[in-house]
């Protein structure tokens, strides 16, 4: 915006935004990271060791990730700024989701190498388009401007449209690629088109800060005369980015994307994506937008409810395990919209909204990578074994590996002890504070009708006679380090889950 | 004196899991270390507990002895508080035992499909979830323990179950969560409208009267609250209208798991009534107590009815337990001292007594590898000890005086007579008397059933001759076999499974295991029978506190 | 408030009669010419008009995958070049700031370019 307006005013210095270069470093790890992966393999002419493309991405990963904690560091030192002429945040909420995409980035190199192996299409190019989606993911997450956010929103999604369509072996990765990508780009037009009549109606598309659309807001007497098209660009920024978060309604391409993609991708996008765009709901719309509450919190409300009671319902009928996971995703994208609810309401209960979304988002993330590397073992060579018939008597036959799969089911059930009963009370919590009971109990029914679902498949594992059909499930390395990792990250949190809280509860009042 | 040991509760806990740590690194194969480490760490659990019975303050028993106090979660304001007084002491030591002589049951007993190492672990981890929920003062440490219940059972259930396992333990697990769905709303709901600082239940019940006198907390909240916990509890005692998951789990569950549901599990529900619903919300209380006595007298004449028409043994003894939580829940539903006293003492006694019916049945089912009332007949001529110890159970169960049944059954139905009477200082109004006087005329009838259904079930099982079918494998013509009982024993596990109709085994009596495991708890109901006082003096300190804020 | 809304509604209202008159018409015309034209179709009628000269095979026929290739890079370094105009147009007010930013956006572009090339895109087989 700033550098597109400035020719205009006819000044004949440009005032340069400050870069903060020092504050963008884990976006350049990613960024540089990608593009040495992909050039440094084109330019090699028989490609890298094995393994080694992986590695990178993982060191990335982990690196950006530690980048992160050392500027949370420093904001908790010298409080939260903003970067490049406002247009990025560094502040808990951006610091934390970014930590979660990171968390999921690593875990999904780590399934992806084995995976790729085991399909015989190893490459580069995914590596660098987990890259590339994890960067916009964390631009979505730190903007402070609705284009910059676009902007993020963009690179996220289309490196992801291609990620979804990388099993080029498989017709329904193809079709899973081009339905999310049409789909998708109804979705980011209509999240343009909002951009562009709050802007109409604002006059910025800067969040919060000054001159910006919080500030603009706080003087209702300006904008009341543009009220019909604030709200009606809001709506629409609702929907693009509840497409995102596969809310219903705008749910539809959920399932069929999540069971035709490659299985690591699925895990990718299921924790990443979603992570990402509960960022970019929470910074365009909660935060930015507190004054229009009464107008958009309704539309929350009711996308909470239907997401939940038709993501668990629908869950319950599916016979195909990563379709049954597509819906329970969206179901738990409804109690992550439970949390933005409560979060709308400001004040005391809306720092506890903010801070149990954060930690929904981080530990449904680790969740659900473990639970679709599960699947991607499952899978078995060419990635077709989702059935629900393709886990009977896999506690027999891998007793270790059905017990983690266990383990992230009950979690997701919300089983206490586990770090999605932490995520879910959490959630609650913050929505009995904000004294939207029945929200509340439609949350915790749905989670009873999710219940069901996980406990199908832990009984086509543990209960039911296998006669352990096809091949035998292996376990490679890379894939039995992210289980392990996931595992280990859901049990200590459920048991210990006091220190992560207060991390997010830190993140959600540390705002820009 | 009463702080001072603040060890005791924590170690009686989670000692059990100590002993599940140690075997993890057993070998699957090694079954009898995993057994003997298994009964083991009960058997230290179990002598904590006594020695918690030794150390406990009988002269101050309607405090909270052993507490501690510490920070836990800060973030969500849940604390770490566990105590024990007179309301949980029996409960918790009950769980205790009864783990105990399961798992010395299960010696020889290991049901199909094995794996004593993974059965083992889960009633090590039952335990902790048991013991926990009954110490718990704090509504999310309560809450987490009460779920953690679930998943052992869920297990126990769907893995060593019957032939339906997978239809009852999935509907196990969800009512409950149903239930608990409610209740954990139910709690932060309080939390929240009380403005309270930290989820101890002492505190809230404090503020609840507090913010109730200024006006901050209407009726309408408080019933609301009420009725979400007492939705939680009423599905896992289970009452009237939410009990059909029981009679599945029941028959389904194997033996240990029907035994520990019976005398625990379904404990838990009517504990949470008398220790959190009630204190906390007394004025919510009274409004429901007749709504909770009406449908404990629907479960008490229904469950006997039910009983009456069932061809399983099992399947009949679960109903009988719907019929017998109906008194328990009666008694607490006059909200009066003698009413909950016989509630406490109920669930104790039913604890006993359907846990020991529970055994017997499994014993039957092991050796006649049925339990349809119309195939068995005879059982005092084929397996006398056997057949005397299930007479002398469903003696117990139908409140036969100088039992321990006696004592929860009748003084429940006396205490309907006289409800509470109110208490103007918390604006309580009085009980119905007439209303409570039907229950009353009402429950009594339900006695007349409960001797019905169970004598019956004697008669058809126990006297007669045998049918055709086992003619002639009893333990009588055993007597000139060479084999000594023990070498049956040792291979009856392996028999689980063999039962083709035809070619039955050898009938034989009751087994050293079975002595060891059954004994005390035969002992205990003579025992409290004759004696009831040993345990009615350790709760009634604590219930007149709570059946004070009734005027009872 | 509402004076607003509805002013703001009543833009919308001169759109929506617009649109409907625009339906309306041309569905009348339509509708009219359909009724009063006589009908006689033949096979000559009724096939796909390609400028008189008479249609071969399938509507739907492949084509070489280089060209789209070949369309796709021309179109993606066209709209980069996009952004590179405005900026020449005021060099001298970026300055060093603007030279630099201007050299890693290229330096992007150029590694893209370079990408293709070794993946044999810019070969004409």
């Amino acid at each position: 915006m700033h550098l597109l307006l400035s020719p205009m005013q006819q000044t004949d210095k440009l005032i340069s935004p400050s870069v903060n270069w020092g504050s963008l470093t884990p976006l350049l790890v990613l960024l540089g990271a990608g593009l040495v992966l992909l050039v440094g393999a084109a330019l090699s002419a028989r490609g890298w060791a094995k393994g080694l493309y992986a590695t990178l991405t993982a060191a990335a990963a982990v690196a950006a990730g530690v980048l992160q904690f050392v500027l949370w560091n420093s904001t908790v030192h010298h409080g939260p700024k903003s970067l490049v002429g406002e247009a990025l945040v560094v502040d808990g909420p951006s610091l934390f989701i970014g930590i979660s995409i990171c968390a999921a980035l690593l875990l999904a190199a780590l399934v992806t190498d084995d995976y790729l192996r085991r399909e015989d299409i190893d490459s580069p190019e995914v590596y660098g388009l987990y890259l590339m989606a994890a960067l916009g993911g964390l631009v979505m997450a730190a903007s402070n401007d609705l284009i910059v956010l676009f902007l993020g929103l963009e690179v996220l999604s289309i490196a992801l449209y291609v990620l979804a369509a990388s099993h080029r072996k498989r017709i329904e990765s193809q079709e899973a690629g081009l339905k999310y990508f049409i789909l998708g780009g109804f979705s980011s037009a209509f999240f343009l088109y909002g951009v562009a009549l709050v802007y109409g109606a604002t006059g910025t598309t800067r969040l919060r800060g000054p001159e910006s659309i919080k500030t603009a807001l706080a003087l209702t007497v300006e904008t009341d005369k543009h009220r019909a098209l604030l709200v009606v660009g809001v709506a629409l920024l609702l929907v693009g980015l509840a497409f995102k978060v596969a809310a219903v309604p705008f749910h539809s391409w959920t399932p069929d994307v999540y069971q035709g993609a490659p299985t690591p991708v699925t895990g990718f996008m299921a924790s990443a994506a979603k992570a990402a765009a509960f960022g970019a709901l929470l910074r365009s719309v909660v935060l930015s937008m507190p004054e229009l509450r009464d107008d958009w919190r309704p539309a929350i409300w009711v996308l909470a409810i239907l997401t939940l009671v038709i993501g668990s319902t629908l869950a319950v009928v599916q016979t195909n395990v990563k379709r049954m996971l597509a819906y329970s995703s969206i179901s738990h994208a409804g109690f992550i919209l439970v949390g933005i609810e409560a979060a709308a309401h400001g004040g005391e209960s809306g720092d506890r909204g903010i801070a149990s979304v954060l930690f929904y988002v981080l530990t449904y993330a680790v969740l659900v990578s473990g639970t679709f590397a599960v699947s991607t073992l499952v899978g078995r060579s060419g990635d077709g074994a989702h059935g629900l018939d393709s886990y009977r008597g896999l506690g027999r036959q891998r007793p270790v590996l059905a017990l983690a799969l266990a383990v992230f089911l009950l979690a997701q059930a919300g089983v206490p002890l586990t770090s999605g009963f932490v995520a879910k009370f959490s959630v609650i919590t913050a929505a009995a504070d904000a004294s939207s009971y029945a929200i509340a109990i439609i949350a915790m029914l749905a989670a009873v009708i999710g219940a069901f679902l996980y406990l199908r498949i832990i009984v086509s594992m543990f209960l039911e006679d296998g006669d352990a059909e096809g091949e035998r499930v292996s376990i490679p390395f890379g894939t039995g380090a992210a289980i392990g990792i996931s595992v280990a990250f859901t049990l200590v949190v459920g048991f210990f889950p006091g220190w992560l809280l207060e991390l997010a509860r830190d993140a959600a009042t540390r705002l820009y | 004196m009463l702080t001072d040991q603040n060890w005791v509760l924590s170690v009686g806990v989670f000692l059990p899991l100590a002993g599940v740590l140690v075997m993890m690194f057993i070998p699957k194969s090694d079954e009898l270390l995993v057994k003997f480490v298994g009964l083991l760490a009960a058997l230290a659990t179990l002598g904590i507990g006594i020695y918690t019975l030794a150390e406990f303050d009988y002269g101050q028993a309607e405090k909270l002895q052993f507490a501690v106090n510490t920070s836990w979660i800060d973030v969500i304001h849940s604390r770490y508080i566990v105590g024990l007084d007179g309301l949980s002491l029996p409960l918790y030591i009950l769980s205790m035992v009864i783990t105990v002589l399961v798992m010395i049951y299960s010696w020889n007993h290991v049901p199909s499909p094995g794996n004593p190492k993974a059965f083992y672990m889960l009633m090590l981890v039952l335990q902790v979830g048991m013991a926990g929920t009954f110490v718990a003062q704090d509504l999310v440490l309560f809450f987490v323990f009460f779920e953690i219940v679930l998943l052992p059972m869920y297990f126990m259930i769907g893995v060593w179950g019957g032939e339906n396992r997978q239809y009852a333990s999935l509907k196990f697990f969800l009512y409950t969560m149903f239930g608990s769905a409610f209740m954990l709303v139910a709690f932060l709901a309080l939390f929240f409208k009380t403005g309270g600082t930290t989820f101890s239940m002492t505190q809230l019940a404090d503020l609840v009267q507090q913010k109730y006198a200024e006006g901050g907390l209407t009726s309408t909240t408080m019933n609301l609250i009420f009725a979400g916990m007492a939705l939680g509890f009423a599905v896992k005692v289970p009452m009237f209208p939410f009990h059909t998951w029981l009679p599945d789990a029941h028959t389904q569950a194997p033996t240990q798991g029907s035994v520990i549901l019976a005398a625990i599990l379904l404990k838990l529900g009517t504990y949470g009534f008398v220790r959190i619903a009630l204190p906390i919300l007394p004025q919510a209380a009274k409004v429901f107590a007749p709504w909770i006595g009406l449908l404990s007298v629907i479960g008490i004449i229904y469950g006997a009815w039910c009983c009456l028409a069932q061809t399983d043994m099992k399947r009949l003894i679960a109903f009988s337990s719907v019929a017998h939580m109906g008194f328990v829940m009666l008694g607490i539903s006059t909200l009066t001292s003698y009413g909950i006293n016989a509630a406490m003492f109920g669930m104790v006694a039913h604890g006993l007594i359907t846990g020991m019916l529970f055994f017997v049945a499994g014993s039957v089912k092991d050796r006649y590898h049925t339990l349809e009332i119309k195939r068995l007949s005879g059982m005092l001529k084929q397996v006398p000890k056997l057949g005397w110890i299930m007479g002398f159970a469903a003696m117990a169960s139908l409140g036969l005086p100088g039992l321990a049944g006696f004592w929860g059954e009748f003084p429940a139905i006396l205490s309907a007579f006289e409800p509470a009477k109110g208490n103007v200082d918390l604006a309580i109004g009085p009980l119905s008397v007439n209303l409570y006087r039907t229950f009353m005329i009402i429950a009594s009838i339900g006695t007349v059933f409960a001797a019905g259904y169970l004598l019956w079930l004697y008669q058809r099982t126990a006297f007669g001759t045998p049918t055709a079918e086992f003619a002639g494998l009893g333990a009588d013509a055993d007597d000139q076999d060479d084999h000594a009982h023990g070498a049956h024993d040792a291979h009856e596990g392996a028999e689980d499974t063999g039962h083709a109709d035809g070619h039955h085994e050898k009938l034989h009596d009751v087994g050293i295991f079975e002595w060891i495991a059954w004994a005390p708890m035969l002992a205990a109901i003579v025992f409290f029978g004759v004696y009831p006082q040993a345990m009615f003096k350790v709760f009634d300190p604590a219930v007149s506190l709570i059946s004070k804020k009734f005027g009872g | 408030m509402p004076t607003d809304f509805s002013s703001f509604l009543r833009g919308w209202l001169t759109v929506a009669i617009f649109g409907t008159l625009g339906l309306l018409l041309a569905g009348l015309l339509l509708g009219l010419s359909a009724l009063v034209r006589p009908k006689r179709p033949t096979v000559e009628k009724s096939m796909a008009y390609e400028s008189g000269v008479d249609p071969v095979g399938d509507g739907w026929s492949q084509s070489q995958i280089r060209y789209y290739i070949f369309a796709l890079l021309f179109v993606m370094f066209d709209v980069e070049a996009v952004f590179i105009f405005p900026w020449a147009t005021q060099l001298e007010r970026y300055a060093g700031f603007g030279l630099v930013e201007m050299g890693v956006f290229v330096f992007v572009l150029l590694l893209g370019l370079v990408y293709a090339w070794r993946k044999g895109v810019l070969r004409w087989v």
